[in-house]
């Protein structure tokens, strides 16, 4: 719809009014966030007293930092490749086959979607604990992997819905054997679906906080040691931190703004 | 194609679900079990934990606080996002990737770091409270921080991108041909909205309120940020009898309460508005 053309009515104009508000409460405090990191003194002034890059250089030599973003980036790794997998091989299941308990199995695994966290980290805690299994990389990856599950379901089912069976077929009647099919037909056709699940999987693990906590153990990831870090000093290391990220983010969309299609992750 | 169904396909995934479901039902089972003071559990099918979680009021207060928040919270998103959602699909080229790149770089971004930024956004020294004091509105800082009104704007900032993503996703498929008709056949563009536009629009209402108020009821960053242990919610509570108390018989029945009240909504939701639904002409 073209406003200008049409003309503005009342509706309209509060709808901008209220989305004016949302994005208000969007954007300034990352402003804010990005302004203080810059800060000379420790304290959390806005404005601030006089323009450094002390924290950025504080948050480059914290130890504590560095180790949380090694283990936050291997298991945002790990969990996206095993998560992308597992749910190819599950949604090839799901979308061309029928069997047994498909609806309860297919809503099992979108569960996690509404299970809160604190519940889902508590229960892998336990189980953890009970079977003494204590190698945190290992709990936290199988954490992630039912974490970003949903997500990478929901999207590869959605593209093998829309896939063409017979282009396989085609390849296959005209003598590609089957690893051949899917490596040149299945493969390529999907690709969009298997780049928004993956990176979706990457952020939903790298991000996660809540279920993670319970999971942590003296090796921590880099959110949980944001959190703890917010809640002991008071200065603007995490503003540093922060600012970092979201002008990444910001690249990183700017760069790939056709091929994320976040939509696809929260409609129905 | 009626082959024989390759089991393997489905085996990985089904397996994690299998240890993830017998780690939600053990769990169950311990919430019924009764803890000593030093944590070892002993095995006694008793509602004690449940009892004690409901009719202590100090207790009790942790899920009232979490519900009334979330709730309030789940509100102001609904009224903020859905026309959010409107502009960013109805809009023209460069209103429509403004909305989008704003929310996606939020929604992209890490939860403890956006709670942060509220933090700094509406504390005592925040930037709001010093605009009030240049400007001399006001003689003293507003509050925010550490009660109510700050988690219920952390919560909803939080979950913001969830509803817009949501509703944008159902007037996305809307055929917006029936507008044109509707406005060609006199009706006020005020009427076409609330009588067309809106029911249309219901599905995914629905979805991104569930999705929202699921999100804010079992929030733990926010309370423990922004109500700084004078607005604790239940996640807190689950979190402090479980790591610090080492009671997991507690713990677990918070937890379980929590996830029941999860389920319930998700089914209320769906049925309300199955029903509202039902009532718009095809």
């Amino acid at each position: 719809m073209n406003f200008e053309k049409e003309g503005y009515d009342l509706v309209t104009g509060f709808f901008f009014a209220l989305t004016f508000v949302g994005l208000t409460l969007i954007v300034c405090p990352q402003i804010v966030v990005l302004v203080t990191s810059f800060n000379s003194t420790p304290e959390l002034a806005f404005p601030p007293k006089g323009l450094s890059l002390n924290w950025y250089r504080h948050m480059m030599e914290r130890e504590a930092f560095l180790h949380g973003m090694k283990l936050s980036l291997l298991l945002a790794t790990l969990a996206t490749v095993a998560s992308l997998v597992i749910a190819f091989l599950f949604s090839l299941a799901v979308v061309r086959y029928k069997f047994f308990g498909k609806d309860l199995i297919n809503a099992l695994i979108l569960s996690p979607l509404i299970i809160p966290e604190v519940v889902s980290g508590l229960a892998l805690l336990y189980i953890f604990n009970r079977l003494q299994l204590y190698n945190t990389t290992v709990n936290l990856l199988i954490l992630h992997v039912l974490l970003t599950l949903p997500y990478s379901v929901r999207v590869i089912s959605a593209t093998l819905y829309r896939f063409d069976v017979s282009l396989e077929e085609a390849a296959l009647s005209l003598g590609a054997d089957r690893l051949r099919t899917f490596a040149l037909i299945t493969v390529p056709l999907i690709r969009p679906g298997l780049i928004s699940a993956g990176v979706f999987s990457f952020v939903v693990s790298f991000n996660n906080f809540t279920a993670t906590m319970f999971i942590v153990t003296r090796q921590t990831t880099l959110p949980v040691e944001v959190f703890s870090y917010i809640r002991t000093e008071n200065d603007p290391t995490v503003a540093a931190i922060s600012s970092v990220f979201v002008i990444l983010t910001i690249l990183l969309i700017l760069v790939n703004k056709k091929r994320i299609g976040a939509r696809r992750f929260v409609g129905r | 194609m009626r082959q024989k169904f390759p089991y393997a396909l489905i085996l990985p995934g089904v397996a994690l679900l299998a240890f993830f479901f017998s780690a939600m039902w053990a769990l169950f089972v311990i919430s019924f079990c009764k803890a000593d003071d030093l944590g070892f559990i002993s095995y006694a099918f008793t509602f004690s934990q449940y009892q004690k979680f409901f009719t202590d009021p100090f207790y009790l207060a942790y899920l009232t606080r979490s519900l009334h928040v979330s709730f309030l919270s789940t509100l102001a998103v609904l009224v903020i996002g859905y026309p959010a959602a409107y502009l960013m699909v109805r809009s023209t080229s460069t209103i429509r990737v403004f909305i989008m790149v704003i929310l996606l770089v939020h929604f992209l971004s890490s939860y403890v770091m956006r709670m942060y930024g509220i933090m700094l956004f509406i504390g005592n020294n925040g930037i709001i409270n010093r605009f009030f004091e240049y400007s001399g509105l006001l003689e003293s800082p507003i509050k925010m921080m550490y009660s109510e009104l700050g988690v219920g704007i952390g919560l909803a900032t939080g979950s913001l991108a969830f509803m817009v993503f949501s509703v944008s996703s159902v007037l996305e498929g809307i055929d917006w041909k029936v507008e044109e008709a509707a406005l060609s056949l006199g009706a006020t563009r005020k009427r076409v909205f609330f009588e067309i536009i809106l029911p249309l629009s219901l599905p995914g209402v629905a979805s991104g309120f569930i999705i929202s108020l699921l999100y804010n009821l079992s929030s733990f960053v926010t309370p423990t940020l922004l109500g700084g242990g004078s607005f604790d919610m239940v996640s807190n509570f689950i979190y402090e009898q479980a790591i610090e108390l080492l009671n997991y018989p507690f713990a677990s029945s918070g937890a379980f309460v929590l996830l029941f009240i999860s389920l319930f909504i998700v089914f209320l939701t769906n049925k309300v508005s199955e029903h509202m639904i039902k009532g718009v002409p095809k």
